[in-house]
């Protein structure tokens, strides 16, 4: 124990800890590289076999046509690319040693990550602010952004991307790349800032991939670019977060599910309009 | 006696982001400059939101001096930046925002320097805000760690 360790809190857990050294795991870059490729390759593979569906059953005329019919679901079919990576992360855990609960940081009372996920959520502000600013400029003041534009779930379908996708997503997402990718990157280059930066672009490209949209014959590429582009100030703000809370991810988690749970609800209640 | 390494570290990245913040604050008061529509005395004669956010300066060299000299600790920072996120974010974000977004992205030309100006002031926010939930929790584990060595310095004098 450190000097500046501070004493057990209620229940014999520490409320907060000296910030700890990048975390010890077996594993290198390829592990990392293999479940970003997991992630990749199933949001591309599960929306091109879907899309191949409608083909082969007549209720889509085009390719283009059939990949907008599948995007409508992709709120829905995130379940299985979250799924995907968490028998990735569970097979690299089997292999290393060590359990899903190290991947989640220092322990933290409950009433920490409470606070921690408000203050995570009040330091999204500025990206919700940018974000919004940005739909106004690519789609026009007041539009929807069109990955919520598209969603047409039925009522099953809705409670489904509401109850549990969510909660799958904070799961398994962040745990990925903040909890897995991140500590091999560091190890590999032994530079923290330059891993996350390589953590929060790659994180933010694979936004680009989920939902595939296509316009005028081919993919749209327009609205992969503004994905990336609305979603990396989130994605910066929260890597940063996650160092600035000692690698405790809960607060992050939390705070996530709250925007992502939230914007389903609304979805499914019609909110968005 | 010499302080742990982990303290010295930890001052080292305190002081990184103060600096920090403090660049971005002189880049977004720049910003405001070179727009020239939201700004206050001392340019003009009215006292205004770009007036009040000049103390920002002043605060953070008084910060500095204490700090070093060991009479304030991150208990302080966390206020100042806490303080200024909600400033520049109430300023600049709120509902009742005295200077939207469009105050800074419609006022330059090449249209991508409103949009530069814009992102440093969204980093600017970030950072201050990141910056709070970072000195507070090391507020957090000092307050721990105080209160953790306070009885058992109780209890040795008592002997």
């Amino acid at each position: 124990m450190t000097a500046t360790t501070p004493p057990p809190a209620a229940g014999g857990r520490p409320a907060v800890g000296p910030r700890p050294a990048v975390p010890a795991t077996a594993g290198g870059a390829g592990d990392a590289a293999l479940l970003v490729a997991t992630r990749v390759g199933l949001w591309l593979g599960v929306q091109l076999g879907l899309a191949g569906l409608l083909l082969l059953i007549g209720e889509a005329a085009s390719g283009g046509q059939a990949l907008n019919q599948a995007a409508g679901w992709w709120m829905v079919y995130a379940a299985l690319v979250d799924l995907g990576t968490l028998g990735v992360i569970s097979w690299l855990l089997g292999r290393e040693g060590g359990s899903y609960r190290d991947l989640l940081g220092p322990p933290t009372a409950a009433w920490a990550v409470a606070v921690g996920a408000l203050a995570v959520l009040a330091a999204s502000v500025p990206a919700v602010v940018f974000s919004g600013e940005l739909t106004s400029a690519v789609y026009g003041q007041g539009a929807i952004a069109p990955m919520f534009a598209i969603v047409e779930l039925p009522p099953w379908a809705s409670v489904v991307s509401v109850a549990v996708v969510p909660l799958l997503a904070e799961l398994a997402e962040p745990v990925a790349y903040l909890g897995v990718v991140l500590p091999r990157l560091e190890r590999r280059l032994g530079r923290p800032w330059l891993a996350a930066a390589i953590v929060v672009a790659v994180w933010a490209a694979e936004h680009a991939c989920f939902p595939l949209l296509a316009s005028g014959g081919g993919l749209d590429w327009e609205f992969a670019a503004y994905r990336v582009g609305s979603v990396l100030p989130y994605l910066a703000i929260w890597t940063s977060l996650y160092y600035a809370l000692g690698r405790r991810l809960l607060p992050i988690m939390a705070a996530r599910w709250v925007f992502n749970a939230g914007t389903a609800l609304a979805l499914a209640l019609g909110l968005v309009q | 006696m010499a302080r742990p390494m982990e303290d010295q570290m930890r001052d080292r990245v305190l002081y990184r982001l103060t600096w920090l913040a403090l660049a971005l604050s002189l880049g977004h008061h720049l910003d405001h400059l070179l727009r020239g529509n939201a700004v206050g005395w001392p340019v003009t004669d009215e006292v205004n939101a770009f007036t009040a956010s000049l103390v920002v300066y002043p605060i953070i060299a008084t910060g500095l001096l204490l700090y070093h000299a060991g009479r304030v600790g991150p208990g302080f920072w966390a206020l100042v930046s806490g303080g200024g996120a909600a400033f520049v974010a109430a300023v600049h974000f709120g509902p009742a925002a005295v200077e939207p977004p469009e105050l800074i992205l419609d006022h330059y030309d090449p249209p991508i320097l409103g949009w530069l100006a814009f992102g440093w002031l969204v980093v600017f926010v970030a950072v201050l805000a990141i910056t709070c939930v970072y000195e507070t929790r090391l507020w957090a584990a000092q307050r721990q760690t105080r209160r953790a060595t306070r009885p058992a310095t109780d209890a040795e004098a008592g002997r």
